[in-house]
């Protein structure tokens, strides 16, 4: 991954964190955490329970993450901005007690809030004030920069790899199988979503989602012929301004979904019983789901940009 | 009789009854609760949700994971556990909930009043409370406690379908990785060989068609794979890799893509889930060749570690007994990795209690005691700086008198055993 990237979203944390008066953020979201350093890390699934996976200081303007080891870490983080893997509360109060400049910190933001972290903060920051900050980084999210649009065009090029090979699949085998075969070979093993693949007679419903350098990219259909079936008035109506009435109206199926994607499954997330406050704004990269087709949209003040298409 | 003669791998073992298992857990979260006055649960991290519902959730991406968080809610009194699931696979659930999202706190909310009543004054057990619900005062007014207080007793003693579960998901990992291990020659790359592995997983299961096993759940019952499965080659020089922290080598760190050379030792690591129960395969392959003398020596320090470990496990036996009967064939030399331990248990997770030799350090070990039903995943490392390490790892479950193993028993080759 470019280092400009990494830096570039740095610093808009800084930004966002001067902005709202937070001097040191503990993220324990994967996503957020990636956002913010920029390491790749081993992936497993699932949720895990929040623990301070990184850590952002306003005053110190450095990043910090639980490893104990430096591979997977970018610059400008060094060997020396880690803090170890520890099973012992104690010592990681006191890892946390020795990163510079966060037991001073009057405000900590957070992505997850625990009852132990509250007590654990009392200890190695008696002062802070505890606040949630996941809007803080969700807000950051909502808009791309040009790198990372870059980045999700690349991982949907990937999911393609896996879609051609679900295609290819020779009839009584796996089409699954062959999609995640293919996938490794082109060197991807880490799903976002995960490959999806069912014949139904003579069509295919498949759906990929794949993870390359922290960034996702998907794509899904029915195919039947090797062609993709489906309109694409929903990604057409992916404009900047689009209100939930609008994409409700142009999906025209129950079973629609227009979320945010980036980093994983983020916001806005406008779909049936969710969403009805959210409008499109340019700058966003959107999974968009209509029945089983799924493409990624680029909303750009010029209109939708599709960055799912068959490479 | 000649099932009498039959190997070990090729007895059926017991199919677990997952309407029993869940009756089970529930019951023990229960009792939990009731004992440390914990008046309801809201819990939203996938193992939780198992425990209570028996809803497994996809083994998705965190991010897709949180933002499509199944909910569970359990009042201590009697019941059934309330589950709002985006993909119930077959369980009965109530409409999906949005707790990311601030115009979906409330209803998280509105769902616990629903089956909590007023939670003002009552003790509730929650796993992790997200912004959205901070913002909108869900369960204001209510002491919170961590969940991890009621589920990590209840779980960490496993009933007999518990058991089964992860018998058959290490027996499963175990016939996919015979596919991986063909596929780690001189020139291949990880992917590749994970590649092998995954799809063997996919090609393997029995349990559904063709379906949604690298991702959502087609069943809870599904093979999921729930690590980017592990195989790094090792340096033979604790130095002789990146830096670390620990003055040991770093495994696993899960990046980078290395393509294997003739003679190099790969680590070996997975887990997949089996309604969700994680198996842990273990091993260390020698790539293209056969392992030399000194090799072979590190193979046969670390089988003479498992056995006398193994010795020395039975209920009533502590942690720190263990311990100290590994330690006690490797004087010189902690064998295990710092900052892991020599064992931990496995379940819903990876890694979970109860765990043997962590930093937690020698009081833990000694105060905690093996309980029948109790799970021990043995990982111990022997190294000689020069030559490198052997690593390999096996589950048993802590029986009446002693253990007995999970998983059909693999082979070690290229190691001769």
């Amino acid at each position: 991954m470019s280092n400009d990237l990494v830096l570039a979203r740095r610093d808009r944390v800084l930004d966002a964190m001067a902005l709202a008066s937070i001097d040191a953020l503990v993220l324990g979201r994967q996503d957020n955490a990636g956002y913010a350093c920029g390491m790749r890390r081993l992936w497993t699934a699932g949720t895990r329970p929040f623990g301070a996976g990184c850590i952002v200081v306003a005053s110190t303007q450095r990043v910090h993450a639980l490893s104990s080891w430096e591979a997977g870490i970018e610059s400008p983080m060094t060997f020396d901005d880690l803090y170890p893997l520890t099973w012992n509360p104690r010592i990681m109060a006191a890892s946390m007690a020795s990163v510079d400049g966060l037991t001073r910190a009057g405000r900590i933001g957070v992505d997850e809030l625990t009852p132990s972290f509250r007590r654990a903060a009392a200890n190695f920051a008696p002062r802070a004030e505890i606040v949630p900050a996941d809007d803080l980084m969700a807000r950051i999210r909502r808009h791309k920069l040009p790198g990372e649009v870059e980045a999700i065009a690349s991982a949907c090029a990937a999911a393609w790899v896996g879609v051609e090979a679900a295609l290819d699949a020779a009839g009584g085998t796996d089409p699954a199988a062959s999609a995640i075969r293919a996938l490794a070979g082109a060197g991807v093993t880490v799903p976002s979503s995960g490959v999806r693949a069912e014949r139904h007679g003579a069509e295919l419903a498949v759906d990929v989602g794949v993870i390359c350098d922290l960034y996702e990219g998907g794509v899904g259909g029915v195919f039947a012929g090797g062609r993709r079936a489906g309109a694409s008035a929903l990604p057409d109506a992916c404009r900047a301004g689009a209100t939930h009435a609008e994409l409700s109206a142009a999906a025209a199926t129950g079973d629609w979904l227009v979320r945010g994607l980036g980093m994983g499954f983020e916001q806005p997330v406008i779909g049936p019983g969710v969403g009805a406050g959210e409008r499109l704004e340019a700058g966003m990269v959107l999974s968009v789901t209509n029945g089983h087709r799924r493409d990624v949209v680029h909303v750009t003040a010029d209109g939708p940009a599709v960055l799912s298409q068959r490479p | 009789m000649s099932g009498d003669c039959a190997p070990v791998d090729e007895i059926a073992p017991p199919a677990p009854d997952p309407g029993r298992m869940g009756s089970e857990r529930l019951s023990r979260l229960r009792n939990q609760m009731r004992a440390q006055g914990v008046d309801g649960a809201v819990l939203m991290h996938g193992p939780h949700v198992t425990y209570a519902t028996g809803h497994v959730p996809g083994a998705v991406d965190a991010g897709h994971a949180n933002h499509r968080r199944a909910v569970a809610i359990v009042s201590a009194s009697d019941g059934p556990a309330r589950l709002h699931a985006h993909d119930p696979a077959g369980v009965e659930a109530r409409p999906p909930l949005w707790p990311e999202l601030d115009d979906g706190a409330a209803s998280v909310g509105e769902a616990i009043a629903d089956v909590l009543g007023e939670v003002t004054g009552c003790r509730v057990a929650v796993d992790g409370m997200t912004g959205a619900m901070a913002r909108a005062g869900v369960l204001d007014g209510a002491e919170l406690v961590d969940a991890s207080r009621v589920l990590v007793p209840a779980r960490v003693v496993k009933t007999e379908d518990e058991l089964a579960c992860i018998d058959q998901s290490q027996r499963h990992t175990e016939r996919a990785m015979e596919a991986a291990q063909a596929a780690c020659v001189p020139g291949s790359a990880r992917t590749e060989v994970a590649g092998a592995f995954l799809a063997a997983l996919q090609d393997a299961d029995p349990e559904s068609g063709p379906s949604y096993r690298n991702g959502t759940a087609a069943t809870s019952a599904a093979y999921q794979n729930g690590i980017d499965p592990i195989f790094q080659p090792m340096p033979t020089r604790r130095d002789g890799g990146i830096r670390t922290s620990t003055g040991h080598v770093a495994f696993p760190t899960g990046v980078d893509n290395p393509v294997y050379a003739e003679g190099d030792l790969v680590w070996v690591d997975s887990g997949v889930g089996y309604h969700g129960y994680m198996s842990d395969f273990g091993r260390t392959w020698v790539v293209g060749r056969a392992p030399t003398a000194a090799e072979q020596s590190l193979f046969d320090r670390w089988v003479a570690v498992l056995e006398a470990s193994l010795a020395a496990v039975r209920p009533g036996a502590t942690l720190g007994d263990v311990g100290r009967a590994a330690r006690a064939v490797e004087p010189h030399d902690t064998p295990w990795l710092p900052h892991f331990y020599l064992a931990h248990g496995v379940g819903l997770e990876s890694a979970e209690m109860p765990m043997i030799g962590t930093d937690l350090g020698p009081a833990f070990d000694d105060a905690y005691v093996l309980e029948p039903g109790m799970v021990l995943v043995f990982e111990p490392v022997t190294w000689t700086d020069g030559v490198g390490g052997y690593r390999a790892e096996e589950i048993v479950a802590v029986t009446d008198d002693g253990w007995r193993l999970l998983g059909g028993g693999h082979h070690y080759e290229p190691f001769r055993s």
